[in-house]
């Protein structure tokens, strides 16, 4: 009688002792996987970003040659005053808001050079906000274009050109954030 | 003999657990390996997207590239029509022609593109090519993706001189060797697989400036460069792309109306702002069926634009 309550109470250790180990083995799996995963994650999400830079990078040209803002002078890189101040100055650019590829589209007057930023529309202007998506965490990149308005003066009719700079935005993410 | 049963025991629990850990690792793994292969191809579709963009026309009549895939590589293109719409590119892949396609990776959504192919195109090697479309101003740029090999059979020599120009590997104009997959006919021809119409009378460069394509029975119609869209997609995509397009040619069309008021602030006058009202309310909602008509105003547009000192375009 006493012996086989001496094996009874051996064995409900060795499997108390078999669940413990089994319950470690479980958490050290657990523990690499999580590890394993978080660790694709990073992955992921620098592939992700860095396909956002490589969008932004691209889209560049193809902003600046849409026909929303070109100046239709066969030029690329050439932006048209008044389509900016269309596109900032009215309910077209609410139209937009879905369309662009990028978090943010910038246009800046650099040349003639300028001492206060002033947004457009407004006198003397040289800041246009074509769209912003109103995210955080926007990383710019940005490219020099010219921006032209056509002047008749005399009866002659010109192309007058101001220097500036397209930026577009991609959103980027912070690690602080999450 | 209560030894060996709890000898017995022991080794029965670790199977089990041993087996439970095996089996988990090993479905695990699997999933890991479902997950890398939809992460793989949804980073495709994107890259699709990020390709096409030098690809496009810009100023130039046309470009043309090349997307080499290592392993057999369906691309699936659904387009939606509300507003400016968008094309959902999605990628599936497999390693061998004998097993099952994978689980399409996640579509991205491109907005800013019209993006003209086969609803589900498969192969390794797809050619991307672009042309610019002008209605009667830029609107945008058409972007035709297709793994398919093609034989224009009695293509007038416009049409071939295009094709020459613009280096396409995947269109044979003239000498087809009938190992292309599909034969597009200009006009008439014997087992086509579409017959392309010209039906421009006057004031054309070319008969093909407007017409129709005829594929299964069904009729696409086009204008100017929609006829390479016409050719080069399914019927669904091209008429959802052509909404898009059209709708975007009206928005436009109203953003040039803003741009005459401030071009007559300074002294640029210019009359083509009733025009480019009429032209906005009817390529706001027109479909591929009111292009040949529309072709005529934008036409009759263009004149008056080429007439102005100020031409808003």
């Amino acid at each position: 009688m006493v012996g086989v309550r001496r094996i009874n109470t051996r064995g409900q250790f060795k499997i108390q002792q078999m669940a413990f180990m089994i319950m470690a083995v479980f958490f050290f799996f657990i523990l690499v996987g999580l590890f394993f995963v978080g660790w694709q994650f990073k992955d992921i999400k620098s592939s992700a970003e860095q396909l956002h830079e490589d969008q932004a990078i691209s889209s560049m040209k193809v902003v600046a040659d849409m026909t929303e803002l070109n100046c239709n002078s066969r030029e690329d890189f050439c932006l048209d005053e008044d389509k900016l101040k269309v596109m900032t100055n009215s309910n077209l650019s609410r139209v937009y808001t879905d369309f662009w590829p990028v978090a943010s589209v910038k246009v800046y007057k650099v040349y003639p050079a300028f001492d206060n930023v002033v947004e457009c529309p407004g006198a003397d202007c040289n800041y246009y906000e074509i769209f912003d998506n109103g995210q955080r965490n926007v990383k710019e990149f940005s490219t020099y274009v010219s921006i032209c308005k056509k002047l008749k003066e005399s009866g002659y009719v010109y192309d007058r050109c101001d220097i500036g700079k397209l930026l577009v935005g991609v959103t980027i993410h912070d690690e602080d954030e999450e | 003999m209560s030894s060996r049963g709890q000898f017995n025991f022991v080794w029965l629990f670790a199977i089990i657990a041993g087996g439970a850990i095996l089996f988990l690792a090993i479905y695990g793994a699997m999933q890991f390996s479902d997950t890398a292969q939809y992460q793989s191809d949804t980073e495709i579709a994107k890259s699709i997207s990020i390709l096409t963009d030098p690809l496009q026309a810009g100023f130039s009549e046309g470009s043309t590239g090349r997307i080499e895939f290592r392993e057999e590589t369906r691309i699936n293109n659904f387009c939606y029509d509300d507003g400016f719409g968008r094309n959902d590119i999605s990628v599936a892949s497999r390693p061998d022609a004998d097993e099952d396609w994978n689980l399409a990776g996640g579509a991205t959504s491109i907005h800013n593109k019209y993006i003209f192919s086969a609803e589900r195109s498969d192969g390794l090697d797809y050619y991307v090519f672009s042309k610019p479309f002008e209605f009667p101003y830029k609107v945008a740029d058409l972007i035709f993706l297709t793994s398919d090999s093609y034989c224009f059979a009695n293509a007038p020599d416009e049409i071939v001189d295009e094709v020459i120009n613009m280096n396409l590997p995947n269109v044979e104009a003239g000498n087809c060797t009938g190992k292309e997959n599909v034969r597009v006919c200009f006009g008439f021809g014997n087992d086509c697989d579409m017959t392309v119409y010209g039906t421009c009378g006057s004031g054309c460069d070319s008969s093909y400036d407007t017409g129709k394509v005829e594929r299964g029975g069904a009729e696409t119609h086009f204008v100017g460069n929609l006829m390479w869209a016409a050719i080069f997609s399914d019927r669904v995509v091209y008429e959802c792309n052509v909404k898009r397009l059209l709708y975007r040619t009206g928005i436009i069309a109203v953003e040039l109306m803003g741009k005459v008021d401030l071009m007559d602030a300074r002294g640029c006058d210019s009359n083509l702002k009733p025009s480019l009202s009429v032209w906005a309310s009817a390529t706001g909602n027109a479909s591929s069926r009111d292009l040949s008509g529309l072709n005529m105003a934008a036409k009759s547009i263009d004149v008056k634009n080429d007439k102005e000192l100020c031409g808003v375009w």
